[in-house]
C-alpha cells in the first residue's frame, strides 16, 4: 500500500464532494487509482475524458504511482 | 451623397426616397420619427432638436457603413433634422433599398435602433404649460465619448441648452491617455509603451473572461483591437461582463464592446467582429493579428483558436472557467498548445458552461485579467511560466497549481500533429489515391508542408510549393488552370489553409489524410 495524495478540479470535485484527499491504495497505475475512486465517490467522466498530472507535470494513465505523489484529476473545462 | 446627415430645414420624404432608388433593388424599406404631443404624461407643444454636429455625423456614418456591411444592402440614408420642430413634423428620416425586403427591414430597424442609442442628438421638449426640459438621447450613457452629456441632461432639466461648445471640450478636447502608471515600471517603460501601441491583439469572445481583459487592453494603450463574438448581450450576463449596461440587453456584445472601449481609450483601434469565429473566417482573420485570446466558453471554438494559432505560428492566450475555478494555457510557437493537453475532442457534456455550472461574476474576472497580463506580457518579451503548461486556479482555496506539459510525442520535432478539424468539413476533403496514373488530372497540386518536409521526401507530382502558413494568411496562389489540390502530411494544415482559400472563392480541395493516408505500396 502507498499513500498518495489525490485532488481533484471543477466536476470531479463537486462530484467527489471534497478539493482533495489522502488516498491509502494498492493502485500501481494512475488509471487503477482512477477506477478505484471512480468506484467510491460516483465520479461519471471515463479515463478518456480527463487528464492525470503526477507531482505537478502531465502524466499518462499506465504512469505508475509512487508514496506520496501528488496526483491531480482534471477535466477539460469551457465556461467563458 | 453623405449617407448622414444634420438638416436644419423641413425634410421632403419625396426627395429623399428619390436618392436610394436602383432598379437592381426589388425592395424599399423606411422608417419616420415624428414629434408627438406626449411625453412621459405631459403634453407637448413643440420640441427643439439639438446635435454636436461633427461627433453626431461621424457615429451617424460609421452606424449607415455598419448597416450597409451588415446587411448587404444597396443604399442606405439616414437624415435627422436639428432646430426647432412643431407637432407632427418630421424628425428622422431613414431609407434602404435592397435587393430583398428582409434585409431591408432588418438595416432600416438596425439604423433607427443604433442612432437613437449611439448618436448625440439632444431634444429639448417644450410642454403645454409653459414649462421645457431637456430629454437624453435614447441610453446615451454607452455611447463613446459623450459621458457629460447625461450630466448636462440634469443640469439644465429647466430649460437651459447645454452648449455644443461644452459637450466640445469633453468630446473633442479630451486629455490625451495617460500611460505614466504603467510606464514607470522598468519593464515597460517608453520601448514597452511603444511595443504596446505597436500590438495587434484578437480577442475571440466578449463576455465573461473578455469583458475584464479587453477594458485591461484597451486601458493598456494596445493600438489595435479586435473583438470576435456574435452574441447579444442578455440581462444573465450582467453579474460578470460590467463593462455593459442593462439598458444595451439584446444588441451584439462586439458592438457593445467596441463603443465602451473607444469612450476607455480613443487612441485603441477597436475592430468588432459581429459573427461567431469558425474555421471559415478565423484563419484570415487572424493573420493580420499579432496575439489571438480565446475568451469563449466552449469547446470547439478553444480548438479552432488553438489551431489557427499554431497554423500561422503566432500566440495564444486561453482561459476557461467552471464555477470556482479557472483554467489558463499560454501557446507559443514551437510549445505544448491546447491540443496536446486535451488530444481528443471532448464530449461537451464533460465541461459544463456557466449557464448549467453556475458561476460568480470575479471567477471569469480573475481569469480574464491573468489573461490580460499573459497578452502584456507577450507583447513586452516578458517570460511567463504559463507558457509550459496549465495553470489551475481554484478561487475558492486560493490555490494555484501549474502543472507541466510536453508536446505531443507525434510534433516533438516538426508542426503540430494534432491540429485537427473539430466540425466536419467533408465538402472541402477529397480522397484521392495519388498512386494511380491521372489520379491528379485537372487538379493543380500544392505541397503545403514544410520546406524540410518537402526535401525530406518530395512529391513528384506538386506543382507549387507554399507552406500551408502562408496560404493561410493570404498569400495568393498562381493563377492555375484546375482546381487546387492542397497536400500535406496528415491532411490537417491542407484542410485548413483550403479553408482560407474557399472562403476567398478558391476552387479547392484537401486531400483527405495527407500523405500518411495514402495506400502503401509495397
Amino acid at each position: 500500500m502507498i499513500s498518495v495524495e489525490v485532488q481533484y478540479y471543477a466536476l470531479l470535485r463537486e462530484q467527489a464532494g471534497t478539493s482533495r484527499e489522502k488516498v491509502s491504495t494498492s493502485a500501481v497505475s494512475a488509471q487503477a487509482l482512477y477506477e478505484e475512486l471512480r468506484a467510491r465517490h460516483g465520479l461519471t467522466p471515463d479515463v478518456s475524458q480527463l487528464r492525470v498530472a503526477i507531482d505537478g507535470e502531465f502524466a499518462g494513465w499506465q504512469d505508475a504511482l509512487h508514496d506520496g505523489a501528488e496526483v491531480v484529476f482534471i477535466p477539460p473545462v469551457a465556461g467563458g | 451623397m453623405a449617407r448622414f446627415e444634420f438638416s436644419e430645414h423641413p425634410l421632403d420624404p419625396g426627395a429623399l426616397h428619390a436618392t436610394v432608388e436602383d432598379r437592381t433593388c426589388g425592395g424599399f424599406a423606411s422608417f419616420e420619427g415624428w414629434v408627438r404631443d406626449f411625453n412621459d404624461g405631459r403634453p407637448v407643444q413643440r420640441l427643439e432638436y439639438e446635435a454636436y454636429a461633427r461627433l453626431a455625423t461621424k457615429e451617424g456614418e460609421r452606424i449607415v457603413a455598419e448597416a450597409i456591411e451588415r446587411f448587404g444592402v444597396t443604399h442606405a440614408r439616414c437624415v435627422h433634422r436639428v432646430g426647432e420642430l412643431a407637432l407632427g413634423e418630421l424628425a428622422v428620416w431613414i431609407g434602404v433599398s435592397a435587393p430583398h425586403r428582409a434585409e431591408a427591414f432588418a438595416a432600416c430597424r438596425y439604423i433607427i435602433d443604433e442612432v437613437k442609442h449611439r448618436v448625440p442628438i439632444w431634444k429639448q421638449e417644450h410642454y403645454v404649460d409653459g414649462d421645457s426640459g431637456w430629454v437624453n438621447c435614447e441610453r446615451c450613457a454607452a455611447a463613446p465619448n459623450i459621458s457629460a452629456h447625461e450630466h448636462h441632461g440634469h443640469d439644465h432639466d429647466h430649460g437651459h441648452a447645454p452648449t455644443p461648445a461644452a459637450i466640445g471640450v469633453h468630446a473633442a478636447g479630451l486629455p490625451a491617455p495617460d500611460y505614466s502608471r504603467q510606464r514607470v515600471l522598468p519593464e515597460v517603460g517608453d520601448a514597452g509603451q511603444a511595443r504596446l501601441r505597436a500590438a495587434r491583439v484578437l480577442v475571440i469572445g466578449a463576455g465573461g473572461l473578455g469583458a475584464p481583459l479587453l477594458g485591461y487592453l484597451a486601458g493598456a494603450g494596445i493600438g489595435t483591437l479586435g473583438v470576435v463574438d456574435g452574441d447579444v448581450l442578455d440581462a444573465s450576463n450582467l453579474h460578470r461582463q460590467t463593462i455593459y449596461s442593462l439598458a444595451d440587453v439584446g444588441r451584439p456584445k462586439a458592438l457593445l464592446a467596441a463603443a465602451r472601449l473607444r469612450a476607455l481609450n480613443p487612441e485603441v483601434d477597436v475592430r468588432p467582429y459581429v459573427q461567431r469565429a469558425d474555421r471559415a473566417m478565423l484563419p484570415a482573420l487572424a493573420a493580420g493579428y499579432d496575439v489571438l485570446v480565446d475568451c469563449s466558453d466552449n469547446f470547439a471554438t478553444r480548438f479552432v483558436v488553438n489551431d489557427v494559432a499554431v497554423l500561422l505560428g503566432k500566440p495564444a492566450v486561453a482561459a476557461s472557467i467552471y464555477q470556482y475555478e479557472g483554467q489558463l494555457q499560454v501557446v507559443k510557437p514551437g510549445g505544448p498548445c491546447v491540443r496536446c493537453v486535451w488530444p481528443r475532442t471532448t464530449r461537451p457534456g464533460v465541461v459544463g458552461n456557466c449557464a448549467e455550472a453556475g458561476v460568480l461574476g470575479p471567477v471569469p474576472g480573475v481569469l480574464g485579467s491573468m489573461q490580460a497580463l499573459e497578452v502584456i506580457k507577450l507583447v513586452l518579451g516578458l517570460e511567463s511560466p504559463a507558457c509550459d503548461g496549465v495553470v489551475l486556479v481554484d478561487l475558492r482555496t486560493l490555490e494555484t497549481r501549474r502543472v507541466r506539459a510536453r508536446r505531443a510525442a507525434g510534433c516533438a520535432a516538426g508542426p503540430c500533429t494534432e491540429v485537427d478539424a473539430v466540425e466536419s468539413l467533408d465538402s472541402l476533403e477529397i480522397e484521392l489515391d495519388l498512386g494511380i496514373a491521372g489520379a491528379t488530372v485537372g487538379w493543380t497540386v500544392v505541397d503545403v508542408r514544410d520546406p524540410a518536409e518537402i526535401r525530406a521526401a518530395p512529391l513528384s507530382i506538386a506543382r507549387l510549393q507554399v507552406p500551408a502558413a502562408r496560404l493561410a494568411a493570404g498569400d495568393e496562389l498562381p493563377e492555375s488552370a484546375g482546381p487546387v489540390l492542397l497536400v500535406c502530411a496528415r491532411g490537417q494544415r491542407s484542410l485548413l489553409a483550403a479553408q482560407a482559400l474557399a472562403a476567398r472563392g478558391i476552387a479547392v480541395r484537401s486531400l483527405r489524410g495527407g500523405l500518411a493516408g495514402q495506400p502503401r505500396r509495397d
